[in-house]
């Protein structure tokens, strides 16, 4: 991570070491991707040129150009760091008045070549002592004090471009709003974040909130979540979590901590995610969801409809009944309608299906696809070889490996 | 829009006329107000001393004084309504953070001495008439809190400008004095029985600097931004700017008058301003004096809650927060924070009795005058940047005489700092 002010009046060097001049200000395109494509250089006689980012191979004390390299000009939908972006005022949606730019947050990649993109703003009061180049000293002032000091930031995903084309820095949401978000576009919205400004996020959430928007993160992000905690908050998280995604996030820590965090949750949940985490090897394991309704075939429709008033209220996902002998083996299904549409004292053995359409723990998962979307199944009764249910993958399940494979973006 | 236009041009004269005045009443405030509060008790003070020293013959000072403050003023609530951008916003996009923080600086140490000036005239005021400071300065802070954070604009503009009414005393006072009107108006545009010696021109200095000040530029600036006026009404704030320079100066000439009608005519000398209202009483009457000390005791509160205003405005316009009269006061914490501060500041230090007052007010009053050369330069170079203004950039012989002006102003306050320093 780089900041603008740092860069600004280094000395600009070719490869053999001539001084071209000093960076004056820096160009990029603002999109979504707010990539640097040029460079204004302040040359030695004073005057000023823009050169192509490409030709930069280096930046340390000082930054490094090629020798040969050509000069360009500014493109229509380019702006300039220094001139557009930094000192700007930020507004909101609502046109509230927020802060202004105190600094500019340059990422920088060497994966393929050198490239900058801007990754943020800096909003805090470090950024502006930055600026007037104090900020090592009342760092050190600080730290001798024990007074924690931390940046604030923006991301660049929370800066509309479009707006800034016309010279205003407008956030993309009311800062009170983030709140009324549905969790999973809050999880979305931090995803465009750093891992360090989720976790600043998470903490002004109440607790019920940030279990949903957590569940709803990227897989990656969760990782970075749970690395970092400490065990209690860990395990806080992940008991509130569905069994599946709660050990979607258990498979994502070290064994250890692992352990020490199942330790911390009650005993019906703990044997619950260790099940499952011993499912979670095979191919359906990690997808399917321990939570499904069963009953003897004996019970009638009033039973039926009695014990899913009792059992199921805290189901995320309910459309069959899993109907069971007497030695816990599944016999049949009942969807919720021929339910409905059965007079109440009706047994249900009388009316259930028993042509089942099941799965395994070692059924590749193509397989299972298949027979949900063939079938048109809410969702797939996985059980063992003893015809005992272990579990269910749902339809939801199927379209998240689907979109996924869609759309790789999205994962 | 053009239907409109046409409208108006085939309009009866008498009709077209009440439109003007209807358009001007809704404008009318932010050049006005600035204006009265340019004569706060700080500025009263400096006016009973000149007209207690000098007589009638200083109030031709009044008159360029007039043209200065017109000319300045114009050039602020020009720039807020074409940039919509107060003087705060455009030195940080401009010039960056250090600069921002080097004016800003300098403003609020000098608004602080401001608003301790008028505090201490407060103070004197009224123990002169048998107040007691130790409850009416809290009183104050408190009320003039109160006002700005539970008011909105429009309720903060309405007292203000009631407040403005208050200088009507002045006039009172004056006439109290039985003055010799015919030397005295005639002394505005002609100049009679000036003797030019080091003194005049201190005094003449000192009422340039008490009434066309750094918190006064950006004031009309942020309050013309703060009323959120549309960029076609510049032709109706432009006149309401004009007619507060005047304004301004009116009520100046009557505190000159009062003074000089009376204590210079006698020969009797004012140690400080403040002491005005005490020292007119044998000559212009009970009324006249007691009047005229409400007139400062008005012009005091008006001042320190104006030029604390003034800071909170710019801090926010420097830093880029919130920072609106008509914000609630959730969001606008800093801006009403702030203006807190600074009166709790003031009040504190006036109510300490082992303080120098006066070697306060005098070393804030030299800061103001480096500060003043810096705002012009800034005034200038954004009043001629196309960029910026656009069509609304200065005229040549417009811009002509804004340099004269300022050269003036510069020159004066150059004169003032290096008296204060060197004991000239």
């Amino acid at each position: 991570m780089l900041y603008y002010s740092e860069l600004e009046g280094k000395q600009i060097f070719t490869e053999d070491n001539i001084k071209i001049g000093t960076l004056n200000d820096i160009i990029f395109k603002p999109s979504e991707q707010a990539k640097v494509t040029k460079i204004v250089i302040k040359s030695v006689h004073k005057n000023k040129f823009i050169l192509p980012f490409k030709f930069v191979y280096k930046i340390n004390t000082s930054i490094h150009i090629q020798k040969s390299f050509q000069i360009s000009e500014l493109e229509e939908n380019e702006l300039f760091i220094k001139k557009n972006l930094l000192d700007k005022q930020i507004i909101d949606l609502s046109g509230n008045k927020i802060i202004r730019v105190n600094d500019v947050i340059l990422h920088e990649n060497v994966t393929s070549g050198l490239t900058l993109t801007v990754s943020g703003v800096d909003v805090g009061w470090l950024g502006l002592t930055r600026r007037i180049k104090i900020e090592s000293y009342i760092s050190r002032l600080f730290h001798k004090l024990h007074i924690p000091r931390a940046s604030v930031f923006l991301s660049w995903a929370d800066i509309q471009p479009l707006d800034l084309m016309r010279g205003k820095v407008v956030l993309k949401k009311e800062e009170d709003k983030l709140d009324n978000l549905r969790p999973e576009d809050l999880a979305d919205y931090l995803e465009q974040t750093n891992e360090r400004n989720i976790r600043r996020f998470l903490k002004i959430l109440e607790p019920k909130r940030s279990v949903e928007v957590v569940s709803n993160l990227n897989l990656n992000y969760q990782k970075d979540l749970f690395q970092h905690w400490i065990p209690e908050k860990c395990a806080q998280i992940i008991q509130n979590m569905e069994p599946d995604k709660a050990v979607d996030a258990l498979l994502t820590v070290s064994r250890r901590k692992r352990e020490s965090i199942l330790a911390l949750i009650e005993e019906k949940k703990r044997n619950i995610f260790s099940n499952l985490i011993s499912f979670s090897k095979t191919p359906i394991g990690k997808r399917m969801t321990p939570i499904f309704f069963t009953i003897n075939s004996s019970a009638t429709v009033k039973d039926t409809i009695q014990k899913i008033k009792n059992d199921t209220h805290n189901f995320t996902f309910f459309a069959t009944i899993y109907v069971v002998n007497n030695n816990n083996q599944l016999v049949g299904v009942v969807n919720l309608h021929e339910l409905l549409m059965q007079s109440s004292e009706t047994p249900l053995y009388k009316f259930m299906i028993q042509n089942l359409i099941v799965a395994n723990l070692m059924t590749p998962i193509e397989l299972v696809i298949r027979k949900i979307v063939h079938y048109r199944l809410p969702a797939i009764p996985i059980v063992d070889s003893n015809k005992k249910m272990l579990g269910i993958v749902t339809f939801d399940d199927i379209v998240d490996i689907i979109s996924k494979k869609l759309f790789p973006s999205y994962a | 829009m053009l239907d409109l236009k046409k409208t108006i041009k085939t309009m009866p004269l008498h009709l077209k006329l009440k439109r003007y005045l209807f358009t001007f009443f809704a404008i009318f405030g932010p050049a006005t107000i600035t204006a009265i509060a340019d004569n706060d008790a700080a500025g009263v003070a400096t006016y009973s001393l000149a007209g207690a020293e000098f007589g009638y013959s200083i109030l031709f000072v009044l008159f360029f004084v007039t043209i200065l403050l017109a000319i300045t003023q114009e050039m602020g609530i020009r720039i807020a309504m074409v940039t919509g951008k107060g003087l705060g916003d455009i030195i940080r996009e401009k010039y960056g953070v250090a600069m921002s923080f080097a004016v800003f600086g300098g403003l609020f140490i000098a608004n602080m001495g401001t608003i301790i000036a008028n505090f201490s005239a407060i103070k004197i005021t009224a123990s002169l008439f048998g107040l007691s400071p130790l409850n009416l300065i809290p009183g104050i802070i408190l009320i003039s809190f109160l006002f700005v954070v539970k008011g909105n604009y429009k309720t903060n503009q309405n007292i203000f400008l009631l407040s403005a009414f208050f200088y009507i005393s002045y006039i009172v006072s004056a006439f109290k004095a039985s003055p010799d009107w015919g030397k005295a108006l005639s002394s505005v545009v002609i100049p009679q029985g000036i003797v030019l010696s080091k003194e005049f021109l201190f005094a003449s200095i000192a009422i340039l600097g008490t009434t066309i000040t750094p918190w006064g530029q950006f004031f009309v600036h942020s309050y013309v931004l703060d009323k959120k006026l549309s960029k076609d009404k510049l032709k109706y704030e432009q006149a309401e700017t004009y007619f507060g320079a005047f304004l301004t100066d009116f009520f100046s000439f009557f505190m000159i008058v009062a003074t000089a009608s009376t204590l210079y005519t006698h020969g009797i000398k004012l140690v400080s301003g403040e002491q005005a209202a005490l020292a007119i009483k044998p000559f212009a009457g009970e009324l006249a004096g007691t009047l005229f000390g409400l007139g400062i005791l008005n012009a005091g509160f008006m001042g320190i809650i104006i030029v604390s205003l003034t800071t909170a405005y710019a801090f926010s316009e420097f830093f880029g927060y919130e920072g609106s009269l008509d914000a609630p006061f959730k969001r606008g914490k800093l801006f009403y924070g702030i203006f807190l501060i600074q009166l709790l500041i003031a009040g504190s230090i006036v109510m300490l009795p082992s303080v120098s007052l006066f070697k306060i007010v005098f070393y804030t009053q030299s800061l103001n005058g480096i500060l003043l050369p810096i705002m012009f330069f800034f005034l200038l170079t954004i009043t001629n940047d196309k960029e910026m203004m656009g069509e609304h950039i200065n005229k040549k012989w417009y811009n002509y005489f804004a340099i004269i002006s300022s050269i003036l102003i510069v020159f004066a306050s150059i004169i003032t700092i290096s008296q204060n320093l060197f004991h000239l």
